[in-house]
């Protein structure tokens, strides 16, 4: 085959949304393991051909961390040349003000859980001096639409800084800010865009430059219209 | 106790900075709730004791009535937090989990809650302490970076609902201090000499949270170094790896 070698990737959260766009993109080409919350019944039509499935919900994340790295082992898989830890969940903070369960729930299923399958994850990766990719979101910087949820992002963020020092020459560690995208993500947290909707990238685009800077091993790196109007989506590695 | 009295809530008030906090609070006319897991020996009191590990959230969750009941205060001081140094992989996954519950999680659950109840009085600050690691990486200590760039970045995003309940909030971010809790995670033979003394921290961080400032970083040598890892984030990441990491 031309062009990079086939990788084992596993992406959680590819049932749906920014991570199934992303694993559409990568399935001609790669080898494909993919966590979510739903049973897998359930989201077998909707996966690209060939992917396997684990189910994994995040609102529990140490049976999440364990579930994945069964998972793996049972499709077969010794290593892991990536894994895209991109499974997340946000509430509107109704009059700006998230309830304590928002909190909780936003911070086990973003942040706790990312923080518990690096760590289970990071043996299957050293082997084969992969790179795990943290998905974190432009609201990392502060949003009070959805306080806990940008919270949760900062701490991905803060979370890959260190972890990329931390494991210089075993693993690259990197973390992705996509902007705002046409996915379900706004219905499922209670917000609606209106007519802003208009302005989010595809989840196609946003897919194609998650694929070009995890080829890239960068970090961190901003996923939004600056990105795409200097060609981001169509330019850059090849993954 | 006068009815005049103003009053405040300190978490991880029983040692180190939240021990500091207290005792200017009193110095300065404040009435003092207390929330720690262990009340010291020879406690004062004149503080109202309120015992949880905010790593339960049952425990939390068993309290938050009686922390808003004490209300409605004037400032509170979200300080509680521990740390976990070493090797990300090689901490204890409980560790990991009490570090984002302690640090993040539990001072987001008792500012929502107390916000809800009204527990707030208008006028009143909220203090919240995060860490200058926000400024750098901070490799050898990956979930304790995280939990507090969380904290930090969940009181930038409430405050402008904040405002609206007229209360400021202030996101401290202090360097590496003189207490117990910084000797036990700090590399062996570190110069313990440049830490700076937590009454002196309490002091700076409570002055800039009175006079409504968005954050506070105690001290010029740590304000230097805020700058510098804004300006140089990469190389300073690489620094705090050859000084703490290595040496863990």
């Amino acid at each position: 085959m031309i062009g990079p070698k086939s990788r084992r990737i596993l992406i959680t959260g590819g049932n749906t949304g920014l991570g199934l766009a992303l694993a559409t993109k990568l399935a001609r080409r790669h080898k494909l393991l993919l966590s979510g919350r739903k049973a897998r019944d359930d989201v077998a039509a909707s996966l690209p051909p060939g992917a396997g499935y684990i189910v994994a919900d995040q609102s529990d994340p140490e049976a999440s961390a364990s579930a994945l790295v069964d998972g793996v082992a049972e499709f077969g898989w010794d290593g892991l040349e990536n894994a895209v830890l991109n499974a997340g969940t946000g509430f509107v903070a109704t009059d700006g003000l998230d309830s304590a369960d928002a909190i909780r729930q936003t911070l086990d299923v973003n942040l706790l859980a990312a923080v518990l399958q690096a760590q289970a994850l990071y043996p299957l990766l050293k082997k084969t001096s992969g790179t795990l990719t943290l998905i974190g979101s432009v609201a990392h910087k502060g949003s009070a639409t959805v306080p806990a949820y940008a919270a949760s992002k900062a701490g991905l963020h803060g979370l890959a800084r260190a972890l990329r020092s931390e494991w210089k020459g075993d693993v690259s560690v990197q973390v992705l800010h996509p902007g705002p995208a046409k996915t379900e993500m706004h219905d499922k947290a209670g917000y609606d865009p209106g007519l802003m909707r208009s302005l989010f990238l595809a989840p196609d685009d946003i897919a194609s430059m998650m694929a070009s800077a995890i080829a890239a091993r960068r970090s961190p790196v901003t996923l939004s219209w600056v990105k795409y109007l200097n060609g981001g989506a169509y330019t850059g590695r090849r993954l | 106790m006068t009815q005049s009295l103003k009053r405040a809530l300190v978490t991880g008030g029983s040692a180190g900075l939240g021990a500091a906090a207290v005792i200017w609070l009193q110095a300065n006319g404040y009435d003092v709730v207390v929330l720690d897991r262990d009340q010291p020996e020879g406690a004062d009191n004149r503080v109202e004791f309120v015992v949880c590990d905010l790593a339960s959230r049952t425990q939390l969750d068993t309290v938050m009535p009686d922390l808003i009941a004490a209300g409605p205060y004037d400032l509170i001081f979200l300080n509680a937090g521990i740390n976990a140094t070493g090797r990300f992989e090689s901490i204890d996954a409980r560790a990991h989990i009490d570090v984002i519950r302690i640090n993040a999680e539990a001072p987001m659950v008792i500012t929502a809650r107390l916000f809800e109840a009204g527990a707030l009085r208008r006028g009143g600050s909220a203090v919240f302490i995060s860490s200058l690691s926000r400024f750098t990486g901070y490799p050898g200590a990956a979930s304790y970076a995280a939990s507090k760039d969380t904290l930090a970045i969940y009181a930038k995003s409430m405050r402008s609902f904040a405002k609206t309940q007229g209360i400021t909030l202030t996101v401290a971010f202090p360097g590496p201090l003189k207490t117990d809790h910084a000797e036990r995670h700090s590399p062996e033979g570190a110069d313990a000499s440049k830490r700076m003394q937590p009454g002196e921290a309490a002091t700076l961080i409570l002055t800039d949270a009175l006079a409504g400032k968005k954050t506070s970083i105690p001290g010029p040598a740590n304000r230097a170094f805020a700058m510098v890892g804004r300006v140089f984030p990469k190389p300073v990441t690489a620094v705090m790896r050859r000084l703490l990491y290595s040496k863990l």
